[in-house]
């Protein structure tokens, strides 16, 4: 039984059904948000600040956050996270062919490469009742692979990765700064940094080594993704029922030559984070509490098994088990399922405190229940419409773009690490010979480049915060390496048996068809829900890991991710007066996320207007 | 060697002029000391390709449209000094390109500190009168295409081997 809060229970033979006796099953009653004290304390109290960072940097898109901060107490009050842009996929998607999806939609985002494009292909897929051959499973799960080791080097050294550097570490607690400098890394025989200060000072942006390595290291999984795709970002090559990319051994083999040079740099960046993570909490085991929530985590999984995806909402939960990453629903740090089914049965959208209009007030719904017979909320994605309703911001009533996803009502988070989670603890992951997941950890096993071969093992944290978000994701550049080389074995294998085809004859359906991509982004979670009639789209809505991580507060009075994360961290850093204040401890919670909004707003605005000054060229004209 | 290009973002109308200009210098024929190349692919990307490019380019040529306060349609030259802001707005045009915006300020700045710009950087630059969303260009920035054409021309010259 995986739901607390929802109305639907499992029979015997695990068939879904509401539960009798409940007249309106999916009713609530939304809960005021209260702020009478709040306002009070802060016009009476010099030492609660009221902190607006608007935008918060090294984040892909615009985001804002608003916190009341009690400088004395040296906590957070008050929490509100902001997705200040509209855009407009759901609503361009309306009316189009629904093989337009997979090109409109990778628009979403210019950091991801094409999980888009890809949750598109597997809602058409499962729409149209095709699914791709092995050659071009492999393919894709290839390509998503290398697009996260490009994802994850960015976020752990140029967009978090500057919230530990030397520069900002010596400002902000320069106590920290001089412990640091004299600790020894003990893994430096590894990484080549021998004090906790070296690690830091190759953090600094722009002069850092680490910086710049990551920088540079960006480039190689990208190479190998445009061997494969074509292009990067936005790929045209990813097709319903496979791939349209002719592939040879040879692309494959320039393709593993790219692995074997991420290998080593891998082995080094992992031990690196741990010793990073290590010093903070024997510096101060305050900062365990440093971006900590619950650890309540979801994931569709991803990474198909060639033999078991067939794209069919009747198997999705066979074939979602067979992939090579687990789905799975984690609440309190407990797995409590991996059926994809269940997860998708768990889905609910809520826009109380969000810039649009509630989409059931006529009370119907388009479906009471999902392609096998299960009961579906009104507040799920293929019950949704997006109905825009700018208003002005108030903390009390509607204050983002981003709408509120919760599964069985619950506040969950989505992320790399979310990912690695719940394949640890599901321990379904299919045989092979680099990686295990055994029920608490995942055994990975890098073979010999120019370093040794190295087993290493990401374990589920007793606790769960920022560090433990950047730490897992630098194991997740392991993880994603090592299905990446597996899946070249595999190509190969399939080359060697002549099967080389990569894609499935198709035609658009005409009558209704319903359709969901349960994929993933470099960020995590990641599904396209869709509805189409007559060979047009009437209905398509994306929930990415942001919508869930940036959400506002749920009618039940619950915050979102960032914002219980915030309300929960300590103030740790240094400072004399409240003009001192920066906020790092909150902006190191909030950049543990990896907060991309681009793809969170997935709204169109009206304006078609992409905003961007151009002032400050110091240019000599000469005419 | 001679690296010309245009910046911009697509369907923007007059903003889009540097994207389409490129498009239509693609196709042209140029001298052999001339290279035309897509640079609207990410400042770290095209640092990364400069970086590791055979080529070593003495001068680049870039088409691109920006409001400031000129008559529309002003066709002007010049050359960049090469003048970088502060570390932080570095540091933010980096963050801005990698998680995705394309501009030439970004392009400017990123490559000029991580040290691929040619030393020669000069600047072919309209005037907007329409930055709406849109496919065709306000008659006024139409009617100097040729025009700004022949001055990236004319520039490429001035760099042709001796």
């Amino acid at each position: 039984m995986c739901f607390k809060n929802l109305p639907v229970e499992f029979d015997a033979r695990g068939v879904a059904h509401l539960k009798g006796g409940v007249v309106d099953p999916y009713a609530y009653k939304p809960r005021e948000i209260k702020r009478e004290k709040l306002e009070e304390l802060l016009a009476r109290n010099g030492h609660i600040k009221d902190v607006s960072i608007s935008p918060v940097t090294r984040v892909a898109g615009a985001l804002s956050f608003h916190a009341v901060a009690d400088l004395q107490a040296r906590t957070f009050l008050e929490a509100n996270s902001i997705a200040t842009i509209f855009r407009g996929y759901e609503v361009i998607l309306k009316g189009r062919d629904p093989r337009d999806a997979i090109y409109i939609s990778s628009r979403a985002c210019g950091v991801c490469g094409g999980v888009h494009s890809t949750a598109a292909c597997e809602a058409i897929e499962m729409a149209f009742g095709i699914s791709p051959p092995p050659l071009g499973t492999v393919l894709r799960n290839l390509a998503l692979s290398l697009d996260f080791l490009y994802d994850h080097p960015l976020h752990l050294f140029l967009l978090a990765g500057p919230d530990y550097s030397q520069v900002v570490v010596e400002a902000t607690t320069p106590a920290m700064w001089e412990k640091a400098k004299v600790t020894e890394a003990p893994n430096a025989d590894i990484h080549q940094y021998k004090t906790i200060g070296d690690i830091m000072k190759g953090l600094n942006p722009l002069s850092g080594k680490l910086y710049l390595d990551g920088l540079k290291m960006t480039r190689t999984p990208r190479e190998a993704y445009s061997v494969l795709f074509g292009k990067y970002p936005h790929p045209q090559t990813v097709v319903p029922g496979g791939m349209s990319s002719t592939v040879t051994i040879t692309d494959f083999n320039e393709t593993y030559t790219r692995l074997q040079k991420m290998i080593d740099w891998t082995k080094r960046m992992i031990f690196l984070w741990d010793d990073l993570t290590e010093f903070f909490y024997d510096y101060n085991p305050e900062y365990k509490k440093v971006g900590a929530r619950p650890a309540n985590l979801i994931d569709l999984g991803m990474w198909d098994d060639e033999n078991a995806y067939d794209a069919t909402y009747a198997r999705c939960s066979e074939w979602g088990e067979a992939r090579w990453a687990t789905p799975g629903v984690v609440i309190d740090g407990s797995l409590v399922t991996t059926k994809l089914q269940q997860i998708n049965l768990g889905l609910e959208e809520f826009v109380e405190h969000s810039y649009y209009e509630s989409w059931n007030g006529n009370g119907q719904q388009r479906y009471a229940n999902d392609p096998s017979g299960a009961p579906l909320s009104p507040n799920h994605p293929w019950n949704k419409e997006t109905m825009p309703k700018p208003s002005k911001e108030s903390w009390k009533d509607r204050y983002t773009w981003d709408t509120a996803p919760r599964w069985d009502r619950q506040v969950v988070e989505a992320g790399a690490y979310a990912r690695i989670w719940t394949t640890a603890a599901a321990g379904l992951m299919p045989k092979n010979e680099f990686m295990k997941a055994t029920g608490t950890s995942l055994k990975m096993h890098l073979p010999k480049t120019m370093l040794r071969q190295m087993d290493v093992e990401w374990k589920i944290p007793a606790v769960w915060n920022a560090f433990e978000r950047n730490r897992a994701r630098a194991y997740c550049m392991a993880y994603n390496l090592m299905v990446g080389y597996s899946m070249v074995l595999k190509a190969f294998d399939l080359l060697r048996k002549g099967e080389d085809r990569v894609s499935t004859k198709f035609e658009v359906p005409q009558n209704e068809r319903i359709g969901v991509g349960f994929w993933g982004a470099g960020r995590g979670y990641l599904s396209h829900h869709l509805v189409l009639e007559k060979g047009a789209i009437t209905n398509y809505q994306i929930v990415t890991p942001s919508t869930f991580n940036a959400s506002p507060k749920d009618p039940f009075g619950n915050p979102g991710p960032y914002e219980e994360a915030v309300l929960n961290t300590p103030i740790l850093e240094d400072f004399d007066k409240p003009s001192d204040f920066t906020g790092v401890d909150m902006l190191r919670t909030i950049r543990s996320f990896d907060p991309c909004m681009p793809c969170t707003t997935h709204i169109y605005g009206g304006q078609r207007e992409i905003v961007r000054e151009v002032n400050t060229c110091a240019c000599a004209a000469e005419g | 060697m001679v690296l010309v290009s245009g910046i911009g973002y697509s369907n923007m109308r007059d903003m889009s002029f540097g994207r389409v200009l490129y498009g239509e210098m693609a196709v042209m024929t140029w001298p052999e000391h001339v290279h035309v190349e897509d640079l609207n692919f990410g400042p770290v990307m095209i640092y990364q390709w400069l970086d590791e490019s055979p080529v070593k380019y003495d001068k680049l040529i870039l088409v691109s449209a920006a409001q400031r306060g000129r008559k529309p349609g002003t066709l002007e030259v010049y050359h960049w000094d090469g003048e970088l802001p502060g570390e932080d707005r570095i540091q933010a045009c980096i963050e801005e390109a990698i998680t995705g915006v394309i501009s030439f300020e970004n392009l400017l700045i990123v490559c000029k500190h991580l040290g691929v710009l040619p030393a020669d950087v000069t600047i072919v630059e309209i005037e907007p009168q329409d930055t709406e969303y849109g496919l065709e260009f306000s008659p006024t920035v139409a009617a100097k295409v040729d025009e700004a054409i022949q001055m990236v021309r004319s520039e490429a010259m001035k760099a042709a081997p001796k």
